[in-house]
């Protein structure tokens, strides 16, 4: 009765997520067209092909710039807003909600809100600048010098609700007696963060940095869809892109599932140098 | 925290760090909106906060000329049975996990947690050709079943939270009462795991709703396409029209946001047991 009820997840997530991922590595060793089913066995071809790819190597670079870039920042101002929202002030429930927003909405919408706003001939970040005299022509900020930055500035916007969410949730479970004894000991704001809040949110912040880290440096959408497939897009091809363009614009499949391998690889090899190096035995998230 | 200093200092302080999120939280979806009822020759003119001539041009021509009602119903479809699967296979799921005691339950629990961390991306080839190979490719069924596998690990552990909290008595007491399990279990459980339910059921439909990549490799043809991927043609198609834009931007937004609206305590609630992945 028991394997009967569970059956169905069990059957859903082995048939569509474990057996994939078996069947990926397998078709790694492949050379396999994506539509047809012609296929022609190369071994680890494949990767070697990668050790040397230049374009390989880039994206690993992109990659880690737009992850490093966009959780450093996400980080910084998920915990400021989580620690202003966890003041009492009039109007913090609704705010609290509003700043959620930008989280719940679609990719799609997120990308063409950054792109109108910072479109260079009418968008409204280039008319405050010209107005207010800080440039003199307009910026080109999704032409190639500026697409890294406007691509992080818009990750950060869509991605921190996550961190100010969860840092909250933490925060509001800390025990106010902590913050009344430090503050008898004559304890500063900043020394209360870094004395009370700081260790008592030590966990959350483990895990929001492991999680955070994952999915930026597997984001696809937010990418893809800011910068397109032609043109401005090689300035900011991370890894997933790549292995994207590699199966479905050069259809060359095995070569794609090489690259998914290699990703989960260097996130296998990350997890756990970072649960080395972070994770206490004394703790317990 | 505390900040120090004076009252007057704090408070200010205080309220101007609140108009500031409230500006970056908000503003680009003012704008949005504010751009989306601007007449053309306003958008392209020297930028007002709100149009002087408020018009619903955009909206009538998105409608019109585009197949955005075709998007959206889609969207619509998949999005609602994809809650309605995904609520009924995690809750008999959750049910099992934490009402009978069999071998390997830890071990599939276990595994489960493990899929949570996957990113999409990085299964997306074989399962595309797994789909081709079943004959599901440009199909909404193919959509529904990844949007509910990839939703189940959450919901198992959510309801499986929820299922947990209610205590077993009051189930053996219904039983004892002459009632058969399914009764116990519809009269007595799922109201209690009702907040449970509403917060996976939103947590599913914001995955559909949003998705792009699943939508994007699986679906070919135009008038199976949901809405994600259908603006994205739009935007790509000609010379931006950028308030037709804004008006899709509005019209994908407002579910979501009336929706969560209503429902913002449960999701709170879910929120605090693991979180929203993306």
């Amino acid at each position: 009765m028991g394997w009967l009820l569970l059956a169905p997840s069990v059957l859903l997530i082995a048939g569509l997520v474990l057996y994939p991922i078996l069947y990926n590595v397998w078709l790694s060793l492949f050379d396999k067209h994506a539509f047809l089913p012609a296929q022609a066995f190369v071994g680890l071809r494949h990767y070697q092909y990668f050790a040397t790819d230049e374009e390989f190597w880039s994206s690993v670079r992109y990659g880690l710039v737009y992850a490093g870039a966009t959780m450093v920042l996400q980080l910084g101002l998920g915990i400021m807003a989580a620690l202003l929202l966890n003041e009492a002030f009039r109007g913090r429930n609704l705010l609290r909600g509003i700043v959620l927003f930008p989280y719940m909405i679609p990719t799609i919408v997120a990308v063409i809100l950054w792109k109108w706003l910072l479109n260079d001939s009418y968008g409204l970040v280039n008319h405050l600048l010209m107005a207010s005299g800080l440039v003199r022509t307009p910026v080109a900020w999704l032409g190639k010098d500026y697409i890294m930055w406007s691509l992080i500035l818009t990750s950060v916007w869509q991605f921190s609700p996550f961190v100010v969410v969860t840092y909250l949730a933490r925060l509001q479970t800390i025990p106010p007696e902590l913050y009344e004894a430090a503050k008898v000991d004559g304890a500063g704001a900043w020394r209360r963060f870094v004395h009370v809040t700081l260790p008592q949110t030590r966990n959350v912040l483990f895990v929001i940095v492991l999680l955070r880290g994952i999915w930026m440096f597997t984001k696809f959408d937010t990418v893809w869809l800011m910068a397109g497939e032609g043109g401005v897009s090689r300035y900011v091809r991370t890894l997933p892109v790549y292995a994207y363009a590699r199966t479905f614009t050069y259809l060359q499949a095995g070569m794609g599932a090489a690259l998914a391998v290699i990703m989960f690889a260097l996130l296998l090899g990350a997890t756990a140098l970072y649960f080395r190096l972070f994770r206490d035995e004394e703790v317990v998230a | 925290m505390r900040l120090s200093g004076g009252t007057v200092s704090r408070t200010t302080t205080l309220y101007a760090g609140a108009a500031g999120l409230l500006l970056i939280g908000a503003f680009p979806f003012f704008w949005m909106l504010s751009t989306s009822l601007k007449p053309a020759g306003e958008i392209f003119a020297t930028p007002t906060l709100v149009p002087r001539h408020a018009t619903l041009a955009n909206f009538v021509q998105l409608f019109r000329e585009t197949n955005f009602a075709v998007y959206f119903r889609n969207s619509v479809l998949v999005s609602f049975t994809t809650v309605a699967l995904t609520l009924v296979v995690s809750a008999l799921g959750a049910y099992s996990l934490t009402r009978f005691r069999f071998r390997g339950r830890e071990t599939v629990a276990g595994l489960i947690l493990m899929t949570y961390m996957f990113a999409p991306i990085m299964i997306i080839i074989p399962f595309y050709i797994l789909v081709r190979q079943l004959g599901l490719v440009n199909t909404h069924l193919a959509l529904v079943l990844s949007y509910t596998t990839f939703c189940l690990p959450f919901c198992l552990w959510l309801l499986r939270a929820f299922f947990l909290s209610v205590p077993l008595e009051l189930e053996e007491a219904a039983l004892v009462d002459g009632a058969g399990r399914p009764r116990a279990v519809w009269h007595v459980v799922l109201p209690l795991v009702l907040p449970g339910l509403i917060a996976a059921g939103i947590f599913t439909f914001i995955l559909a709703w949003n998705d792009f990549l699943f939508a994007l490799v699986l679906i070919t043809s135009d008038e199976l396409k949901t809405l994600p991927v259908g603006v994205n043609d739009l935007f790509n198609a000609t010379i931006v029209d950028w308030g037709m834009i804004m008006a899709a931007g509005v019209m994908i937004t407002v579910p979501t946001i009336a929706f969560f609206a209503g429902v913002q305590r449960y999701l709170i609630q879910g929120w605090g047991a693991g979180g929203v992945k993306g």
